[in-house]
């Protein structure tokens, strides 16, 4: 994974240093002639999609569409394997720090709240479910509080840390719901991180 | 009424008796018959007293009933989300300077009361009004935001502390009115800027804090000047009579409702004191009329002349309301500007006469203009579509005239920023397709819905291209064949049966017949067959023929079920032609479709309301974050990688000729038969829009959905600068490279192969062979070996 980094890296540079075009995408041409640009407005007949590739860049993604008229094909990218994880923004961090303080004092209505508001600002940060999904089971609303859980885990790809304390709430909600084995199942999943 | 009708005869009998007295030297014979009256009188007199005292307890209860019960009916307030400040927030200047002008903050030199805002070239203080949210009061604050390219990068209060995280106060996006069509913002009287209680004693009523209810210096007066005048110039009520005339009585002239009201003013004096009186008048005088919106109390009438808080008027805007409440028709300020300035200079040379205001005041604030705001405010009714959404939630939870007249208070998800990108993006979009197809184009009608896919809320809605006006509202009750948006579900059904991206499908004819007799033999738009292709490209380039052959090999019962699971709720039909989106649906019903996809297969109700409270701020109702995995994030990871391909090299990568590359977009384009509808519904990070182009007579489009409903969504998004869409790897994922030729597993060196995602164990075993060593990959195998 380094090396690809390394390369994606690299290629972000030499984008750069590319001269008239700094957002031409870093694109392997494999020797295939390009179809010459149709007139503007003409619908792109799909088979002439060129078999450009793109080496999968991680998450550095600079590259853009030329914006001539020709709609050249990038293909989908790779999706990033490795942590997504962005920088808190003070924002968030207050928030969670409130809600946990409001929570510990009982006042789970107002954490679930700035909870609410935390998920809107950063819809990708594994905390705010993991928190989130805490209030929730500690109100008793087990199925909820399992599904934000399990929302948590499909966006901390990567994040062992996150994914293991997300599995690790899952088996504590099942357990505190009753469903023993689906508990079992999920520390199972906790202990694989 | 009948009980008040004894309180007034009362008096009158009474006054009767003495000519019966009178009579009685004249007929000395009958003094047993005069007894006999004597006495029936005195029993009557004594009757119609108990029946005129009760009478008074009767309206004393009513009085007090009423002015201690629910005053007025005050209509339900629906509020906009309110904008959240943060450091490091997606948010430039234009944006903010639109949310505040959309709030009626004035743009000053120095900001140095609420709802005040200095504005420099990089840098803003803002002086918020603050607001109290059902989960927590936001204080005022004057604070100084930094922005940096289309970044909020610093907020700091006064003393020059950081702050982190700060909400600007929800704008007011509509009323649901009473039949009365009465509306009123309450205010307390210690939120009444200074003077206004003065002008309206100075003005109205200079004896109110002196007298019991009815002044009769002011009969007196009244009476006097009337009488000099010649005719009726002036009438002699208090405040207190003013007041009763308004609350408790019609407002005919009749003489029993003259003669209520003297008791009643008293009764009511007895009771409360005068700010309580003071307070009430100050919210129950009409002061003007919208339409047929009666414009009641000086809270609502300061937002309706000047758009502002009551709070934050001046004193020359005080006393032109409080000169106006003698007749809001004849000194209206907007229709006879000249009469009403001459009212309000009145009323401030009286309030200098009185003391209440001192020489350079009262020089500076005749030299005002009137300072009246154009009629119609900027946000109010500006979102017919939302607010008709809006609406209809509430009144399934909730008795019409709760809403009308209970004062809640209802906070959505609008968010008026997306919703104007929506609206132009709509009209500039629109107006290009009329300029390039002329008049093939026109009639055009559209809609559109915007969702933040990762919370599920609702932030912008567009019911028709009169985008102001409340009319049919088409992303709610517009029910059109949904054309190719059907096929993710029709994918998904498959993927999830076992299919991976690189299955083989054949695009050829087929016919199905169907049970009536008839058979289906769909075409392809470019009427060819592609022979075999696989999965991932029969999506992207939206091939009906290898659709409809995967959706019978899968079958309809399963196809339903995915839709049902993503988010259809209504019934659907099971012909063969579902497959191929003969299925009608409005576009709100395709965004919670389109939104369990976004959300790695969870399925969340759409939101438009966040919270009710009543008046007070009490919560009634919430509508939280709720959420249910319908699709394993596995299966829908496969998917978004197809819908994805869609943008890249599929019907609608004329996205990326706009939209920067990084973003990721995935979606779907769709057109129905005959072309009748254009459709587009897709996403990025946090936006999801769906937008359908068409014509209300059912007519046929010169584009397709590429072609139309696709450019306002591109369009959309480029004003709009959405986050990037990142698919997260689900730990059941790997990606494997195929050879696109063979579907076979291939080589990252290898000419013609691409890599996809396979749920781990499905990626085919067998490999070709691609001869590593051609030439033409050396050149980049250099380049490459350098990092080994």
């Amino acid at each position: 994974m380094k090396k690809v980094y390394l390369i994606a890296g690299l290629t972000l540079l030499m984008a750069g240093c590319a001269g008239p075009n700094p957002y031409r995408a870093p694109v392997e041409d494999r020797g295939r002639i390009s179809p010459p640009a149709p007139a503007p407005g003409t619908v792109v007949p799909a088979e002439t999609a060129p078999g450009v590739r793109v080496t999968p860049l991680g998450q550095a993604p600079v590259i853009r569409a030329q914006r001539s008229e020709q709609d050249a094909p990038v293909p989908v990218q790779q999706p990033v394997q490795q942590s997504t994880r962005q920088a808190r923004s003070p924002a968030v961090i207050a928030l969670l720090e409130t809600a946990r303080k409001d929570s510990s004092n009982g006042d789970l209505r107002t954490a679930q709240n700035r909870l609410e508001r935390a998920l809107r600002i950063a819809p990708r940060d594994p905390e705010v479910y993991i928190q989130l999904a805490d209030v929730q089971r500690r109100q008793g609303q087990f199925l909820q509080a399992e599904q934000v859980a399990l929302k948590g885990v499909s966006v901390a790809a990567g994040q062992n840390n996150a994914l293991r304390r997300l599995w690790q709430l899952v088996a504590d909600i099942r357990q505190e719901a009753g469903n023993a084995a689906g508990a079992k199942d999920a520390r199972q999943k906790a202990a694989a991180y | 009424m009948s009980a008040t009708a004894y309180d007034y005869t009362d008096p009158m009998s009474k006054k009767r008796t003495p000519p019966a007295k009178g009579r009685k030297p004249r007929r000395p014979s009958s003094p047993s018959r005069l007894a006999r009256l004597c006495r029936w009188l005195l029993k009557l007199g004594l009757l119609l007293s108990v029946i005129a005292v009760v009478g008074l307890i009767y309206l004393d209860a009513q009085i007090r009933s009423k002015f201690e019960g629910k005053r007025w009916a005050v209509p339900a307030k629906v509020y906009a989300r309110p904008l959240e400040l943060y450091p490091g927030q997606r948010l430039d200047m234009d944006e903010l300077k639109q949310e505040l002008k959309g709030l009626n903050y004035r743009f000053v030199r120095r900001a140095e009361q609420p709802g005040a805002v200095e504005w420099a070239s990089s840098r803003a203080r803002i002086y918020s009004r603050g607001f109290s949210f059902p989960d927590g009061a936001e204080p005022a604050r004057n604070m100084l935001l930094a922005f940096s390219g289309n970044q909020l990068t610093d907020i700091r209060d006064a003393e020059g502390r950081s702050l982190p995280l700060v909400r600007l106060e929800p704008m007011l996006i509509g009323g649901i009115y009473p039949k009365s069509n009465e509306d009123r913002d309450l205010i307390r009287l210690e939120d009444a800027p200074p003077h206004l209680a003065q002008a309206l004693v100075t003005v109205e009523d200079r004896a109110f804090y002196d007298h019991w209810g009815v002044s009769f210096k002011g009969i007196a007066r009244a009476m006097w000047v009337n009488v000099r005048a010649g005719r009726f110039v002036q009438g002699g009520s208090t405040l207190t009579q003013q007041l009763i005339k308004n609350f408790y009585l019609t407002s005919d002239r009749t003489l029993s409702r003259k003669l209520l009201e003297l008791p009643m003013a008293m009764l009511l004096e007895l009771h409360y004191d005068k700010d309580e009186i003071l307070e009430a008048y100050l919210n129950e005088v009409y002061l003007g009329q919208s339409g047929n919106r009666a414009i009641h109390g000086f809270g609502l009438a300061s937002q309706y002349y000047f758009s502002r808080p009551l709070e934050e008027l001046e004193l020359h805007q005080v006393a032109l309301l409080a000169g106006m409440v003698k007749g809001p028709s004849w000194y209206d300020p907007r229709r006879h500007p000249e009469r009403a300035l001459e009212r309000r200079n009145l009323v401030l040379s009286m309030l200098h006469q009185q003391g209440e205001i001192s020489q350079s005041e009262y020089d500076t604030a005749r030299q005002r203009t009137l300072g009246v705001v154009k009629q119609r405010s900027l946000h109010k009714g500006a979102f017919p579509a939302y607010l008709d959404l809006v609406k209809r939630k509430l009144r399934d939870e909730y008795h019409e005239d709760d809403l009308s007249t209970e004062g809640l208070r209802v906070f959505t998800a609008l968010d008026p920023l997306a919703q104007t990108r929506a609206e132009a993006a709509l009209d500039t979009s629109i107006k290009a397709l009329e300029q390039r197809y002329g008049a093939r184009a026109k009639d055009l009608e559209a809609s559109m819905v915007v969702t933040d896919p990762q919370t599920g809320e609702v932030l912008a809605l567009i019911g028709g291209r009169a985008t102001r006006y409340q009319g049919f509202n088409r992303a709610l009750d517009a029910l059109r064949p949904i054309g190719s948006l059907v096929k993710p579900a029709v994918y998904l059904a498959a993927l999830e049966q076992g299919y991976t991206l690189t299955t083989p499908l054949e695009d050829e004819p087929l016919s199905v017949k169907l049970p009536d007799g008839s058979v289906w033999q769909p075409q392809n738009f470019d009427r060819r067959s592609h022979g075999v292709v696989p999965l991932h490209r029969s999506l992207a380039l939206s091939y009906n023929q290898s659709t409809a052959r995967l959706g019978m090999e899968v079958g309809l019962e399963r196809v339903i079920d995915m839709l049902e699971r993503l988010g259809a709720e209504r019934e659907l039909k099971a012909y063969p032609s579902l497959l191929l989106g003969a299925q009608a649906l409005s576009p709100l019903e395709l965004a919670s479709m389109y939104q369990t996809i976004a959300a790695n297969g969870f399925r969340m109700p759409l939101r438009v309301i966040r919270r009710v409270t009543d008046a007070d701020g009490n919560e009634l109702s919430r509508y939280p974050f709720s959420l249910k995995q319908q699709v394993q994030p596995e299966v829908v990871h496969l998917l978004q990688y197809a819908l994805q391909e869609v943008a890249r090299e599929g019907t609608a990568r004329s996205v990326y000729r706009t939209l920067p590359s990084q973003l990721n977009v995935a979606g779907k384009t769709g057109t129905s038969n005959d072309q009748r509808d254009s459709w587009f519904a897709g996403f990025t990070g946090d936006r999801l829009a769906v937008v359908w182009l068409g014509r209300d007579d059912n007519g046929q489009l010169p584009f397709t959905g590429s072609g139309g409903a696709l450019k306002v969504w591109t369009e959309f998004m480029r004003r709009d600068r959405p986050e990037p869409f990142i698919a997260t790897r689900p730990a059941g994922i790997e990606y494997v490279w195929i050879d696109e030729a063979t579907g076979l597993r291939s080589d990252e060196r290898c000419q013609g192969s691409r890599q996809l995602p396979f749920i781990t164990g499905t990626a085919p075993d067998e490999k070709v062979d691609c001869g590593l060593d051609n030439p033409v990959h050396r050149s980049l195998d250099w380049f490459r070996n350098w990092f080994n």
